[in-house]
């Protein structure tokens, strides 16, 4: 009995010992090293061209992709295989800028319901067949069949025919004449002068004869295009894809590595994935872990293996525009004014990310617009003033929403942490997964604040306003039912689509700008439609010491094509 | 003995029915898988379509009744992410997760089983305590964490493949399976010594122990010949379901060590809500766990008539 | 031999075992911070500081600060309080589903014994993560229906064991004696029985204590679970996954690993202690 009462008095010494310094819980405040990091690490400038040594095997690491057959490839990972495969019209540089691709020049009539794109001639696909406007035609419809139900026909939607081909009611896109080998002419039923911009996207790509219809599996795991790469053996699912450099290729310089092996990885940590076989030598490239990144990027610039570069991409704050509590504008900007961008880009992020202040970012220099979100600075009493203006009281409910399964759990409960503090809000803040998330989101009665981000598909200003903040974007007929398209936030104002409308309609590229500006200052800075949070940004390692000419294309891709032993 | 086999069977069979009936309703419970996943928003058409084609927009219980049919002929149907046969998928994986549960169940018996006896047999001693202690910690390790620090700080030394690493480069399937059958081996290990103790120590104190000893047989007869035999028994047992479980394939381990085992099949296949591919890996589990519970319950009837009875 | 003195006897013998002694200690100690250790923590447990992410164990933080700055020593003192809440609610809620149906199977017999067999069967070939996912899925986070899930999975084991033990007791001569005299089956059941052949099921029942925490660990390592903010063991463990490798930061998932190990290994002890103390008791004497 002795022995147990001493424990228990010892026991209970001890835990009265901690009573002075828990009684009144310290604030956790305090950093490290005093010095605080930047905000934004710096882009790192594009690398010197190397001149191409033919040979290499270059690797990498991805998880699993959707597709990597044109007619159905969708995200990052199917990307970079199809848009190595394949050649389209136009290309796209890394800094958004166009070149030719297969055509060698494209017009418009004054009015771009009519688009001529002028072929090169003699390139073939790894096949040998020939790369003409037949090609690129019997591409484009088999992607655009009903029966392919492909997620990424979409981007023709301009084209005409497209509709009745959806539908099943035509099985070819009467807008598309091939007549000529050498002269693809699209004509529109909805009149686009960016509609060029489109092309490069790799549902445009031109098909050889063997791929069939869409649901040829074999070409849908092994497809023969007209790219700098080809396919060295079919698509080996959940284990890798190996690439090997297509000798014939005329459309452009030659690839200079031999092969390519893309590893594929699990796509619960497949960041952690990469970068922990970047370490371990088996990768040549890899993308970063958030909570790492300052860690590598000490390890890693230093020995010039640290590429950082921004891309044509925003990370942002989706309100329900049309349901309380955020249906006031300055409820949204209250909103806006209470999250501290800087403290959370520091602190979560490290200092990698640069907060936003407009929703065009600077990766399309031509259009930025600097601070026009003016509700994007840290401004709590403002905030707080806004928010009784609004009717937005301490104690309201707002919902927050974010997916789960993206990293995203630290940096919005930092943001739900300082709504509370600031405005006392009571934040419903829940993490479900994406498939939720966009059906929350398109719920007719759907309110608060739901994470997004949004990379631009084209190359144009026109690509950050037009899918998320038109009206025709928001893909329901009245409020009660979902909203299916991309403006879920449902913000609809006939001056903001005017000026869409008027920059559709407007051949000049300069022009065109201005008016994307004034739409970006009415959508943004007047009603803050959507709450920019952070200016995408990208950071690769790359293994300079046995490659050269690694870098991020426009699709955020490495540059395979370039690569080259050094 | 056949009348009891065969109401074993039957039973078994009943077991599997509604053990798929299940699946295949948990697997509605866990979301559509045609719902958008990407940024870009899935066209409500085009979801409908590959809805269609996968006979989605059927009543259920006309899809659970063409699903069972199709598990008759061993088709595991096709599954949504890839439009793949399933069949060609488990194929692929189920021989290497077979092939780590085998390894797994060697390392834990072989390191429980001794671990177990030397402790029951010096009970009290240095050993006894080691033993019991080690053993009470390996359970207290979540298996992720053994998983984790092997893979950080062991895997690339020696024999050991790096994780992750390229598909292209070869490695031998004893070089592979090694860390994560020990990862797995540790608590199941554990386990046992705990268990062959207990039991041990019961039996030492028996009467038919001490009749042995009194009749003069030497003291590694005894144990090793009579003691063992008896404290078998609940091993035995706990390594019949563990088995059963191994082969269902460890999905966290599996995982961390990019194993290409059903558990690694499965963990991808629950991130994309992939239905068919879902369900033919936890019917091949529950098919797998019943026949090996089947199979030892008629071994034990076999051994023991009085069971039969029952 | 009357109540009080068993009672008596076993705890003599527990006292005797020393490792079960100290299990006693550990679990105590758990309790006592479950119940009063969050008042008594230097910061707050949520409170995040993300200038001062992964910082190494130093006077102003004992065991460091965690990926988002908080407390490691206040999260871990936190993750007692929730881990033995889900524990012990779990465990009960597969002891009462458990122990009465293994009891009624075990006692009954025939159909009855074959169905609940089958049954556990199911349960038992079920893949546990798979179930937790639907079901948490199913009924949205929290911790009732983490509870539910680990529960659902933990249940078949009991059963199991108490009706080997009703099997093994329904012959025993006090038994027999019981019904010559008249004795109704709910009766003998719950009289004479249940008493002791809950024995190893209280055994067990403390240390799947310890098996529950490392589920709950495992659940939210994958995400499922508790919400995402909340500082439960397991969740810190996957949250420091990309600092593995990196020198320094060995804190992020050492401590956490190791409060899982202590809990379980206390309430393992104890199991090990009750289960060496009660003995003769489960051979069904007295």
């Amino acid at each position: 009995m002795r022995k147990i009462r001493t424990g228990t008095v010892l026991t209970l010494a001890a835990l009265l010992s901690l009573v002075p310094a828990g009684c009144a819980k310290r604030p956790n405040v305090g950093t490290q090293n005093g010095g605080v990091p930047l905000v934004g690490f710096p882009q790192t400038p594009p690398p010197p061209h190397v001149p191409g040594k033919p040979g290499g095997v270059f690797r990498l690491g991805i998880v699993e992709p959707v597709a990597i057959d044109p007619y159905n490839s969708q995200e990052s990972e199917g990307n970079l295989v199809t848009e190595n495969l394949f050649t389209e019209l136009i290309n796209v540089g890394p800094d958004g800028s166009v070149s030719p691709g297969v055509a060698t020049s494209w017009t418009s009539n004054p009015d771009c319901s009519q688009w001529i794109f002028t072929l090169q001639h003699g390139t073939t696909f790894h096949n040998g067949e020939p790369v003409d406007s037949v090609a690129f035609k019997r591409g484009w419809e088999r992607a655009a069949a009903r029966s392919a139900a492909s997620e990424v026909a979409y981007h023709m939607n301009e084209v005409q025919g497209f509709d009745a081909m959806q539908a099943g009611a035509a099985d070819h896109l009467s807008g598309v004449d091939a007549s000529a080998p050498d002269r693809l002419v699209v004509t529109l039923a909805h009149p686009d002068c960016e509609f060029y911009l489109r092309t490069f996207k790799t549902v445009f790509s031109p098909v050889p004869t063997v791929a069939g219809p869409a649901d040829n599996k074999a070409y849908n795991d092994q497809p023969i295009g007209n790219g700098p790469f080809m396919m060295a053996g079919p698509w080996q699912h959940d284990r890798g894809i190996r690439l090997k450099r297509f000798d014939g290729y005329a459309a452009g310089p030659k690839a200079n590595l031999a092969e390519v092996d893309i590893t594929i990885l699990p796509s619960q940590s497949a960041a952690q994935g990469e970068y922990d076989g970047f370490n371990n030598g088996t990768f040549d490239w890899a993308r970063l872990p958030t909570p790492l990144l300052s860690q590598a990027r000490a390890t890693y610039q230093p020995r010039g293996e640290w590429i950082s570069k921004k891309t044509a991409g925003i990370n942002y704050l989706l309100p329900m525009v049309t349901t309380p509590p955020l249906n006031s504008v300055a409820a949204r900007k209250a909103i806006s004014e209470a999250i501290d961008r800087v403290a959370i880009a520091r602190g979560v992020f490290q200092g990698s990310q640069v907060p936003a202040d407009a929703f065009v970012p600077p990766a399309l220099p031509d259009a930025y617009q600097s601070g026009v979100c003016t509700a994007c600075r840290y401004d709590p009493a403002d905030a707080k003033k806004l928010a009784q203006q609004a009717g937005l009281a301490p104690g309201s409910t707002v919902n927050f929403q974010f997916n789960t399964g993206g990293g995203h759990e630290e940096w919005t409960a930092a943001v739900t942490q300082q709504l509370k503090r600031n405005l006392g809000l009571n934040v419903n803040y829940s993490g479900v997964p994406f498939t939720d998330l966009l059906n929350n989101e398109q719920q007719p009665g759907a309110s608060g604040i739901f994470r997004a981000a949004w990379g631009a598909d084209y190359p144009t200003p026109g690509n950050f306003l037009q899918p998320l903040l038109s009206t025709g974007a928001i893909g329901a007929n009245s409020p009660s039912q979902p909203a299916t398209g991309d403006n879920r936030g449902r913000y609809s104002n006939p001056r903001f689509d005017q000026l869409l409308a008027q920059a559709a309609a407007t051949p000049d590229k300069g022009q065109r700008i201005t008016l994307y500006q004034q739409a970006e200052q009415l959508a943004i800075g007047q009603d803050l439609a959507e709450i920019p949070l952070w200016f995408r940004q990208q950071f690769r390692l790359a293994n300079t010491m046995k490659f050269a000419n690694m870098y991020l294309d426009f699709a955020e891709e490495p540059t395979l094509a370039e690569i080259t032993l050094r | 003995m056949t009348r009891f086999v065969a109401r074993r069977i039957a039973q078994a069979v009943l077991v599997l029915l509604v053990a798929t009936l299940a699946i295949f309703l948990a697997t509605f419970a866990l979301g559509d898988p045609f719902a958008s996943t990407g940024e870009k928003v899935v066209p409500p058409e085009v979801q409908a379509i590959d809805r269609a084609k996968f006979g989605l927009d059927k009543p259920l219980p006309v899809q659970y009744l063409t699903y069972l049919g199709n598990l008759v002929h061993l088709d595991f149907g096709v599954d949504f992410d890839q439009r793949r046969q399933v069949s060609s998928m488990l194929a692929e994986t189920l021989p290497n997760t077979i092939r780590l549960a085998l390894v797994a169940i060697a390392l834990d018996v072989l390191i429980g089983v001794i671990a177990g006896v030397i402790a029951a047999v010096k009970r009290y001693s240095f050993t006894d305590v080691l033993v019991t202690v080690s053993s009470t910690l390996a359970i207290g390790v979540p298996t992720f964490v053994i998983g984790l620090v092997l893979v950080g700080y062991v895997s690339g030394l020696w024999i050991f493949p790096v994780v992750p690493r390229s598909f292209t480069v070869q490695v031998p399937w004893w070089h592979e399976v090694l860390l994560p059958a020990f990862t797995l081996a540790i608590i199941d290990a554990a386990f046992i010594a705990r268990l062959m103790r207990g039991s041990m120590l019961e039996v030492l104190r028996s009467d038919y122990i001490r009749t042995a000893r009194s009749k003069g047989l030497p003291e590694r007869v005894v144990i090793g010949k009579h003691a063992m035999r008896n404290s078998m028994i609940p091993v035995v047992t706990y390594v019949g379901i563990s088995l059963g479980v191994l082969m269902g394939g460890a999905i966290i381990t599996e995982t961390i060590f990019q194993y290409n085992g059903i558990g690694y099949l499965l963990a991808r296949a629950i991130q994309a809500n992939n239905a068919p591919v879902i369900m033919a890996v936890v019917v091949v589990s529950v098919v797998v766990f019943v026949l090996l519970s089947l199979l030892v319950d008629i071994l034990y009837a076999y051994l023991d008539p009085r069971i039969r009875l029952d | 031999m009357s109540r009080p003195s068993q009672l008596r006897d076993i705890w003599a013998r527990y006292r005797r075992n020393k490792l079960a002694m100290v299990g006693l200690v550990v679990v105590a100690i758990l309790v006592v911070t479950a119940i009063v250790g969050d008042y008594l923590t230097p910061y707050d447990a949520f409170e995040q500081n993300l200038l001062n992410a992964t910082a190494p164990p130093s006077a102003e933080h004992w065991l460091g600060t965690d990926v988002l700055g908080r407390d490691l020593f206040s999260e871990l003192v936190y993750g007692v309080r929730l881990a033995m809440i889900v524990a012990v609610s779990t465990v009960a809620l597969s002891l009462v589903l458990g122990v009465s149906l293994g009891a009624l199977a075990g006692y009954r017999g025939r159909a009855t014994d074959t169905v609940l067999m089958r049954a556990t069967d199911i349960f038992l070939a079920f893949p546990v993560l798979v179930g937790a996912i639907v079901v948490v899925r199913a009924a949205g986070q929290g911790i009732w229906p983490v509870i539910v899930a680990l529960a659902l999975f933990s249940w078949p084991v009991s059963a199991r064991l108490m009706r080997g033990q009703v099997l093994a007791l329904r012959e025993a001569d006090y038994v027999e004696a019981a019904r010559s005299i008249g004795a109704g089956s709910r009766r003998i059941v719950v009289r004479h029985i249940l008493p002791n052949a809950i024995a190893p099921v209280l055994v067990y029942a403390f240390t799947s204590i310890g098996v529950v925490v490392v589920g709950l660990a495992s659940l939210s390592y994958l995400g499922i679970g508790v919400p995402p903010n909340v500082p439960e063991w397991g969740r810190l463990i996957s949250q420091s996954v990309p600092f593995l490798r990196v020198p320094g930061k060995t804190h992020l998932w050492l401590y956490p690993a190791i409060a899982i190990c202590v809990t379980t290994l206390g309430f393992a002890l104890v199991a090990d202690g009750l289960r060496d103390s009660l003995d003769p008791k489960l051979r069904g004497e007295g």
